[in-house]
């Protein structure tokens, strides 16, 4: 048996002992411990240093709410976890933990050295100290900072564990298992809603746990406990614990973050680590109690100094004495309980040391019978010890003067500055707060969701209370889920209500340079940083909380805020809803990334789209390339090439023979209806009237503002059917905006759109022998040059298979693109490969493709053009239907910036070195020799390698580059300049001829 | 040997729970008609269109999904795909519509056992609860576009777009071996 725990006591499984190690130290707690209460039961309080000055830390608390017993946990490679709270933290057996923030060992920490500096790292002092010289900042200053800084050693492993993700729908969800939240949630099951009642502790029952001696309806708290339960259980209830509402969202929606296996002693297969919930709840009730402040004074935060709440959990929920010999402080009657309790278990309780004057006579009279000695009216001014608290100094405060000190000895000192209400979750819904004068505390005011606030968490005090208003919020919630519910009223005894006084820094007669009185625990922020940054100009508590890092830490100020508010209200002079409280943020408690990551990792990152002839690409060694979410083949490298290699080949052949290119990831619109030509025509810059049947066209689609958004080729099927080819990236956003017009601005038109894309797989053939490659292959249509001239489509079999059949090229070779349905890709592919063999047929990637394109100046959207090009600049002036009364984007070509003179415009650029190939993005200069910085008039867009042509080829837009054809420009680059001289962008067949074939 | 049958028993423990099957395909278009020609394709097609969104008719084997005010998901075997082209084409200068096939646009799994639904709240927003046996939604499986059809109350099916299947499959048997793990 452990010297500190109590045999019997608490809710632990004292026939079940559970072997884990802290800093290589082998220790034995109980099924059921914390890690904190397993070591406190080894009267080990000393658990880490702090961050900035290192000092000596132990548990101020016992909850989530902790900032200082923060350790790293371990599991196996990948699975080390810094920055866990020894409070929360399970035992499982053969956990391994260590402390954190030490040079050497935890009893011996050479960064201590801070403490004795201390006032050299006063508040702000980042910013005063490391100023000058400026050249300091990036090579010494930052890189130290760095270093020095920040809590435990960031994990350097890739995290192992699954990570799952869950959505549920409910209608009425109660955070906070505590009486509140139980007595909510039990009204609420009984009107018959579906509810869900979350709590981040192991066990249901919130303070209930702490509180065995209370009497509830007639049973003792804890049988009431399990009564209460079961009944949720069998009503259908969703009890959910280890579960954390980690931030409440728009409508009603809450994150839960559910810890699944960091408690298990053995990893089950497949098992998920945590789980993010995300609940969209018709009603939620919060019932998140209240967090216990500490008091300031100097020597707050000496191990052994803790809250007198979270002592008597140590003690009722863990059997364990948190020491033999206590001193309590106090402003706030609960703490009187604590020490009750304690001398029941046999801790000496010294005296309570009340800075109340007059406390109440019940409790006095309970404390003298009890052989306390209570110290009314006094503060405290100082604690010693050096890794534990072995005294403090008691002064007596009388008309405002503090009167002589007096030393009493301890082992532990147990505060209560009063309860603060959690208004965390409250806060993320922007509701606004209200000052309540009376019990110096913010209250929730205005809720802007559906959303009720029970007990505790708005102010409440005591058990009785508690769960009156618990049951009125769930019938409340109840009623406003159509249903019927009466608030039930249930007979507490032996209740602990009581009050009490709230403070800024505890009166005190040392100089006030002399004092080191902690706010923050995490941050180790003094009520002197507060009273400094006050002083140097702050104001709002805003700018105190980014000057003096209060309440920055992980804790998000649960323990600091309110005190540093007092604090900065006091030395501003204002009252403190005018100094004002730091907004809470998601998530209330430190969360994985993991968790929110969810499924989102590996393979599943993100979605990766496959065409489906992708497995044969595959097969084929195709490199591949993302496009928006598909990934493409790239180039299909043979052995010993490289990519140029690979592609200069795919090149030859295809203008050599025929190449073959899967295009099934180009967008594919139908638009069908009578009123389809009307729609096409106000669409897209191109007049369509005429198009007959049989035949395509390329389109052109602009935005309002004129510029090109998309383009493709467009056949028209019938008098009412067009099917629309998009860009790969454009699909999607194409089809959205015609949606929109055709919703907003034309509901008149008898015209639908359908997003064929993937039920077409779509495969290219182009090259001199495509057509011979086809031929054998195609029924139902004559495809010879006559019948079928360039820019025609028709549905045929091809291989057999349905096919809609067009030619066209976006090579500038005899080109052919024919699509079958989805499934039968790959067969298609397949066969044409077999036709293709006679002709040494070669599959090319996007890379190719992109080369023999710009051969011919075809533009890519998107890499020629950047969202501020219109039509003429790209030379396409052709495809505007000039006679057409509207098209989208018509209006905004006659703006005087888009006839203006000079535009930049896409024109060919041709270095005067043909083994040179220009970079993409490199800008361009008329007049390399002109000062810095130079005019750039323009930038490459596309640039390449041509093996047709051999030697290097690029497309640029240039400040009047129509104008300038056959003029030399330089292209500035870390070598040296680069010449080239503009020309058309057709470099290769201008006259088309091959198109003819 | 003792390995095997621990697999097969752990495989088989999953699948009691919950079975992912990929369907064969069937005959699928996109009806947009105009409220002034439901009853005109309806006829044609020999189904009466159902009025609102979320609710399927179904007869002889063919199926009608209401997915907008103006839209529809039509199913049928693949065997009546011509037949039911050529109905919605008889009345197309009555009643001007889209009868647009997208058969092969979509993948469908089948998604059953007792711990369907809950395998499908890994990744659909939608409240579970109030999609009722006979109905189906337009919804999103993680970023995927999908109809999700309930055919019964441990019965699901889900149409996802063939390039985003592979992505969904995925996260449905990440999915269905966490439950089986039951945590």
């Amino acid at each position: 048996m452990s010297r500190y725990r109590i045999e019997g006591r608490g809710r632990v499984d004292h026939a079940e002992p559970v072997r884990f190690s802290f800093d290589g130290r082998e220790f034995q707690g109980l099924r059921g411990d914390t890690v904190a209460s397993a070591l406190l039961a080894h009267g080990v309080h000393l658990m880490g240093r702090s961050f900035k000055y290192h000092r000596p830390r132990g548990p101020v608390t016992a909850d989530s709410a902790e900032p200082n017993a923060l350790i790293g946990t371990s599991r196996g490679a990948g699975r080390f976890e810094p920055n866990t709270r020894a409070t929360v933290q399970e035992l499982r057996e053969g956990l391994a933990c260590e402390s954190q923030n030490r040079l050497g060992s935890l009893a011996f920490d050479l960064g201590a050295v801070n403490d004795a500096l201390h006032p050299v790292f006063s508040a702000g002092f980042y910013y005063k100290t490391f100023m000058w010289p400026r050249s300091f900042w990036d090579k010494l200053y930052e890189p130290v900072i760095r270093r020095a800084a920040g809590l435990g050693k960031p994990p350097v492993e890739v995290d192992p564990d699954i990570y799952a993700s869950r959505y549920l729908h409910t209608d009425l969800l109660v955070v906070g298992a505590g009486p509140a939240g139980i007595a909510a949630a039990l009204e609420a099951a009984r009107a018959g809603a579906r509810v869900t009642l979350v709590d981040e502790n192991p066990e249901m029952g919130g303070s209930l746990l702490s509180e065995p001696g209370l009497g509830i309806d007639g049973q003792a708290a804890w049988d009431w406990l399990d009564g209460a339960l079961a009944e949720l259980a069998r009503l259908g209830v969703r009890l959910m614990n280890r579960t954390t509402a980690i931030g409440y969202y728009h409508q009603n929606m809450v994150g839960l973050c559910e810890k699944l296996t960091d408690h298990l002693d053995e990893l089950p297969p497949n098992a998920p680590r945590e789980r993010m919930w995300r609940v969209r709840a018709t009603r939620v009730v919060l019932a998140q109690g209240a967090l216990e402040k500490p008091l300031v004074f100097h020597g707050n935060d000496r191990p052994g100094v803790m809250l007198a709440g979270s002592a008597q959990t140590y003690l009722h929920r863990y059997g364990v004495r948190v020491g033999d010999r206590a001193v309590i402080v106090t402003s706030h009657d609960s703490a009187y309980f604590a020490a009750f309790d304690l001398v029941q278990a046999g801790t000496k309780v010294v005296a309570i040391v009340d800075t109340r004057p007059a406390p109440r006579e019940d409790l006095r009279a309970e404390a003298r019978v009890r052989g306390i000695e209570l110290l009314a009216g006094h503060t405290v001014t100082g604690t010693r010890g050096r890794l534990r608290i072995a005294s403090v100094t008691v002064n007596e405060v009388k008309g405002g003067r503090v009167g002589d000190p007096r030393m009493i000895h301890c082992d532990c000192l147990l505060m209560s500055g009063g309860w603060t209400p959690s208004l965390h979750l409250f806060s993320h819904t922007k509701g606004s707060l209200s000052w309540d004068a009376e019990s110096q505390t913010f209250l929730p005011g205005h809720l802007t969701e559906d959303c009720h606030i029970a007990g505790a968490g708005r102010g409440l005090w005591g058990y009785s209370a508690a769960l009156a208003d618990g049951a009125m919020a769930g019938a409340e919630a109840a009623a406003a889920l159509g249903r019927e519910a009466e608030a039930a009223t249930l007979a507490v005894t032996q209740d602990r209500a009581g009050t009490g006084e709230t403070h800024k820094e505890l009166p005190t007669d040392r100089k006030s340079s002399r004092v080191r009185a902690f706010i923050d625990f995490q941050n180790d922020v003094t009520a002197k940083d507060i009273r400094l940054a006050v002083r140097e100009g702050m104001r709002s508590i805003e700018h105190v909380k980014r000057y003096t890092t209060n309440g920055m830490a992980t804790d998000q100020g649960k323990m600091s805020n309110i005190n540093g508010l007092m604090i900065a209200a006091d030395a501003v002079g204002k009252p403190p809803p005018q100094v004002g409280l730091t907004t809470f943020r998601p998530p209330y408690t430190p969360t994985t990334f993991g968790a929110f990551a969810g499924y989102h990792r590996g393979a599943q990152f993100e979605v990766t789209r496959r065409t489906p002839i992708d497995a044969w690409a595959e097969q084929h060694g195709a490199v591949f390339e993302p496009v928006s979410l598909w990934r493409r083949a790239w180039y299909f490298p043979q052995a010993g090439e490289d990519m140029e290699a690979a592609v200069a080949r795919e090149c030859l052949a295809t203008r050599g023979s025929v190449g073959i290119f899967d295009a099934s990831t180009l967008g594919k619109i139908e638009v069908a209806g009578p009123d389809a030509v009307e729609f096409m025509n106000r669409m897209y810059t191109n007049p369509w009237t005429k198009l007959a049947p049989g035949r395509c066209r390329y389109g052109v689609l602009l935005g309002e503002d004129g510029y090109i958004r998309d383009d493709g080729v467009i056949g028209r099927l019938s008098d009412d059917l067009f099917h629309v080819t998009t860009t790969t990236g454009g699909a999607a956003r194409v089809l959205n905006m015609m949606e929109d017009y055709l919703q907003t601005e034309w509901p008149d038109l008898d015209v639908w759109l359908t997003s064929t894309t993937e039920q077409w797989a779509t495969v290219a053939l182009n090259g001199p022998k495509a057509r011979e490659v086809l031929a054998g292959l195609v029924e139902g249509v004559d495809i010879s040059a006559e019948a079928m001239p360039h820019m025609s489509v028709a549905e045929c079999t091809v291989a057999g298979l349905p096919a809609r059949l067009f030619r066209l090229s976006f090579t500038g070779e005899l080109g052919f693109e024919i699509n079958v349905p989805a499934r039968h890709g790959l067969a298609l592919w397949e066969a044409l490969m077999e036709a293709g063999k006679p002709h040494d047929i070669c599959a090319y990637g996007t890379e190719t493709m992109h080369v023999l394109r710009a051969e011919k100046g075809f533009i890519i959207i998107g890499q020629d053009t950047d969202g501020t090009v219109a039509p003429e600049d790209a030379g396409l002036g052709w495809a505007i239907g000039r006679k057409k009364p509207d098209f989208v984007g018509k209006r905004s070509l006659a703006r005087p910036d888009l006839v203006a003179k000079g535009r930049r415009q896409l024109v060919g650029l041709m270095t005067e070195d043909g083994a040179v190939k220009l970079e993409e993005g490199a800008q361009i200069v008329l007049d390399p020799e002109q000062p810095l910085p130079m005019k750039m008039v323009g930038h490459v867009t596309s640039s390449y390698h041509s093996a047709t042509l051999g030697r290097s080829i690029a497309m640029a837009l240039i400040d009047g580059g129509t104008e300038r054809l056959g003029e030399t420009v330089h292209v500035p680059m870390p070598e040296g300049v680069v010449r080239a001289r503009i020309t058309s962008t057709a470099f290769y067949d201008p006259e088309g001829h091959r198109l003819k074939l | 040997m003792m390995t095997d049958q621990t697999h097969d028993f752990r495989v088989s423990a999953e699948a009691a729970q919950v079975r992912i099957e990929e369907l064969a395909p069937v005959a699928r278009f996109s009806l947009r008609v105009r409220e002034t020609g439901r009853a005109a394709l309806g006829a044609a097609l020999g189904l009466e269109l159902p009025g609102k969104v979320g609710r399927c008719v179904q007869a002889e084997g063919r199926t009608a999904l209401c997915l907008g005010p103006d839209e529809w998901l039509v199913c049928a075997p693949e065997a009546a795909r011509d037949e039911l082209r050529a109905a919605a084409a008889g009345v197309y200068g009555d009643a001007p519509h889209s009868f647009a096939e997208i058969s092969d646009r979509e993948i469908t799994f089948e998604i059953t056992g007792p711990a369907a639904q809950e395998l499908l709240s890994i990744a659909c927003p939608r409240d579970l609860d109030r999609l009722a046996p006979g109905q189906a939604i337009r919804t999103v499986f993680d970023t995927a576009q999908v109809v999700l059809w309930r055919d019964g109350a441990e019965a699901f099916r889900l149409d996802v777009w063939r390039s985003f299947a592979p992505h969904v499959r995925a996260l449905l048997d990440t999915g269905r071996a966490e439950i089986a793990a039951g945590l």
